[in-house]
């Protein structure tokens, strides 16, 4: 028995140092917020993602392993407006780690941050669909916005980590002159797209649409979160056709069969958006909206 | 429940609810200065020191395209500032949020069934699967979670059904214990096994396995109590955990004091479940949970007479993160074997269920169980006279599947037939058609 004991307890001596070492660690609930995270933060910081940029950010399984990365986090980095909230309060709880919990400093939810679209101004309720009634959690892909939460990071992790104040004030700062110069050019590449109009999938697409100035005359989902019949497919095509739509916005984790069908009857092109950049593939923010932008250049661009 | 209790919460329901409806809480909130669509969103003035963007209450309309598009240089340059400036201010909040409330989230679980039974002696052993041809209300499940303090959190369950109220459960759960610890405290769920801790609206079949019924009752294992939890340091998911409850429960811990509350006089007159819970990410759509479980506790057969009750549990689940499949395919079984002393006898049964369930379509999904419990023995191998189910004398068998349609996530119908064979007498088939909705402001599930 004591045998035993004293291999447990070497195990946890070996396991424990492993947690403790280094760089501060930063989670963040979606990918494109590591990104940024990871810019900011730079060699001082550890950063993982809870989802892929391949996954639905409203539903992501509450996988216990994610808890476990929560458990050594010093900051969680999260979307907020509930986008994750059938998933991230169960992970919060179970990682027992009082520095990430809703009001400590080591929790950053990026609305804070943003200018919010889309704020409810009478009652909403769920006839309306999977709403979120404090505003749109997408905001992600307006870079203008992205820049905020950049600043916003800059901010906390100056808070959490004095010691590299300087450095995550110029990584910011260096992020912001990039996207900002990106951004300008998107813009140029873009300046015919204004007032365009296009169809989306989901309610993701506010931001975009708002940075861009394009027009979103008809989602494919009927109302937010609710699969598209062929009722309101056929109607689509028809608003498709009769307004002029030439883009079909379209989120890689939603099934793409209704979109493709919209696409093929109306001649629209199918414009296919991430979740974010992909991590694994090293791929930055700048990368990630850039190609978004490109595939729109093809088709409005001079 | 008496009849007081149950109005009293009438009461408080309706407060509650009243309440959320009247003060907008986090569900809908009034925004910061009256709306003033469109056009509230102009540049605010170059001026010395840069503002931020005033909150722009925006209508849920088209965008504002014509005041956003200036806006971006504007946004760069004041970030670009702020940030080469030695003493600017940290980030404010651009957008001004309206009214917070402190009320605790609440949310509100319906289930109703239509049954058919064969035979009107059915064997249900759950306490809230349809009992009876016709219609049925499962429960009206209230549940209620609020942060207390930087230091706890609270979750309540109340459960309405045709008998009355019961508190299922309410409990306080630390949220910052140091070397990665965590209590609960009140009443509880235990942690035994995997469908033990969950609610019927998590479940893939509209009644619970006998197995459950059979060795803590119809509620499942729950009681008044404490448990301690700790997450190993380990490169894996590993948990341990430990409670001790009440022992006694006519629907929540039969096999040990049972409907007798013969009080705690020493410390192993309560009920101990201990469970050991890893976790392991095969492969980025594959998941895996194995545990380990044991209740040990007093029974009511006589002094000193104890019960043990050991589980074993494992999920598989099989969700694609890439490709947008709405495709979700699990695979969990449990088996629960319990020892009991009882009068000049060692009593020994064994029972389970295995289940898969398959989400074929985003609004589609089947599943299929099947559930075994074998009749009490006695440490020679003869069958023996079991004092909680006399009846019960042969081996007991049970085939159920069920089709489930979500109109949304908040709305389910679904309709499960099945065939319980052996046991306690003649084969009885069953046909259940059950609705659930959800409202208000449903919590996160866990995996």
């Amino acid at each position: 028995m004591s045998r035993w004991f004293a291999v447990l307890i070497a195990t946890l001596a070996l396991a424990l140092p492993r947690a403790a070492h280094a760089a501060l660690s930063i989670v963040t609930t979606t990918s494109d917020l590591a990104a940024i995270a990871k810019e900011v933060g730079g060699a001082d910081v550890q950063v993982t993602s809870l989802a892929l940029h391949t996954q639905d950010p409203h539903f992501v399984d509450a996988k216990p392993h994610l808890a476990l990365k929560l458990a050594k986090a010093d900051l969680l980095i999260a979307i907020g407006l509930e986008l994750e909230l059938g998933w991230l309060p169960t992970l919060q709880t179970g990682s027992r780690n009082g520095k990430i919990q809703p009001g400590a400093a080591g929790y950053l939810d990026c609305s804070t941050l943003v200018r919010v679209l889309e704020v409810p101004t009478e009652k909403v309720d769920r006839s309306q669909g999977d709403v979120h009634p404090n505003g749109n959690p997408h905001y992600m892909l307006d870079p203008r916005q992205a820049a905020r939460v950049s600043k916003g990071i800059a901010d906390r992790l100056t808070q959490l980590d004095p010691a590299h104040a300087d450095s995550y004030r110029k990584n910011a700062l260096a992020f912001i002159k990039r996207l900002g110069k990106a951004t300008k050019g998107w813009e140029a590449a873009l300046a015919k797209a204004k007032g365009a109009k296009v169809i989306a999938y989901h309610k993701t697409i506010v931001y975009f649409a708002d940075w861009l100035g394009l027009e979103v005359v008809e989602y494919v989902e009927p109302r937010p979160g609710i699969p598209p019949n062929p009722h309101h497919v056929t109607h689509v095509i028809d608003v498709a056709k009769s307004r002029g739509v030439k883009a079909i916005l379209h989120e890689v984790y939603y099934p793409a069969k209704n979109s493709e069908l919209i696409a093929k009857q109306t001649g629209a092109t199918l414009v296919k958006i991430p979740g974010g950049p992909d991590l694994k593939g090293g791929k930055t923010y700048v990368q990630h909206l850039d190609a978004v932008v490109k595939q729109l250049v093809k088709i409005y661009g001079n | 429940m008496p009849h007081t209790t149950r109005l009293s919460l009438a009461v408080l329901l309706s407060a509650g609810l009243a309440s959320a409806q009247a003060t907008p809480p986090s569900d809908v909130r009034s925004h910061g200065p009256a709306p003033d669509p469109v056009d509230s969103a102009p540049e605010p003035d170059p001026e010395p020191e840069p503002q931020p963007q005033p909150p722009a209450p925006t209508a849920s309309a088209p965008a504002p395209s014509a005041a956003a598009a200036a806006e971006p240089d504007d946004v760069f340059a004041e970030l670009e500032h702020q940030l080469t400036t030695p003493d600017s201010k940290p980030a404010r909040e651009p957008a001004a949020r309206g009214a917070q409330s402190m009320n605790p989230d609440l949310a509100l679980i319906a289930d109703f069934a239509a049954a058919w039974f064969s035979d009107d002696q059915h064997r249900q052993t759950g306490g809230h699967d349809p009992s009876r041809t016709g219609f049925n209300l499962q429960g009206l499940e209230l549940n209620v979670r609020s942060v207390v303090d930087p230091y706890f959190r609270f979750d309540a369950n109340l459960v309405f059904a045709e008998e009355g109220v019961e508190i299922e459960e309410v409990y306080a759960t630390t949220l910052d214990l140091p070397c990665r610890l965590q209590a609960r405290f009140g009443q509880f769920s235990t942690r035994f096994g995997r469908i033990n801790a969950t609610h019927p609206h998590a479940w893939d079949f509209a009644d619970q396995p006998f197995a459950l019924g059979r060795v803590f009752g119809g509620e499942g294992n729950r009681g008044l109590g404490v448990e301690l939890s700790w997450l190993a340091p380990l490169p894996w998911y590993v948990e341990l955990v430990g409670s001790a409850t009440q022992a006694n429960g006519e629907g929540t811990a039969r096999s040990f004091f049972g409907d007798s509350d013969r009080g705690v006089e020493r410390p192993w007159d309560l009920l101990g479940v201990g469970a050991l819970k890893q976790f392991f990410d095969l492969h980025r759509d594959w998941s895996l949970l194995f545990g380990l479980s044991a209740a040990l506790g007093p029974n009511a057969t006589g002094e000193d007479h104890r019960t043990a009750v050991y589980g074993t549990d494992l999920y598989l689940k099989y969700r694609p993160l890439v490709g947008a499949h709405p495709t979700v395919f699990t695979w969990q079984t449990e088996v629960l074997h319990r020892r009991r002393q009882v009068a000049g006898e060692v009593l020994w049964d064994t029972s389970g269920y295995s289940q898969v369930a398959v989400r074929f379509a985003r609004r589609w999904g089947a599943a299929a169980r099947y559930e075994a419990g074998s009749p009490a023995y006695a440490l020679g191998g003869s069958v023996a006279e079991d004092p909680l189910d006399p009846a019960w004398n042969r081996f007991r068998h049970r085939a159920t599947a069920a089709l489930t349609h979500y109109p949304s996530e908040l709305s389910r119908f679904r309709l499960q037939g099945s065939r319980d064979m052996g046991g306690a007498g003649d084969p009885i088939w069953a046909a259940f058609l059950t609705a659930e909705v959800v409202v208000g402001a449903h919590g996160a599930h866990t995996f």
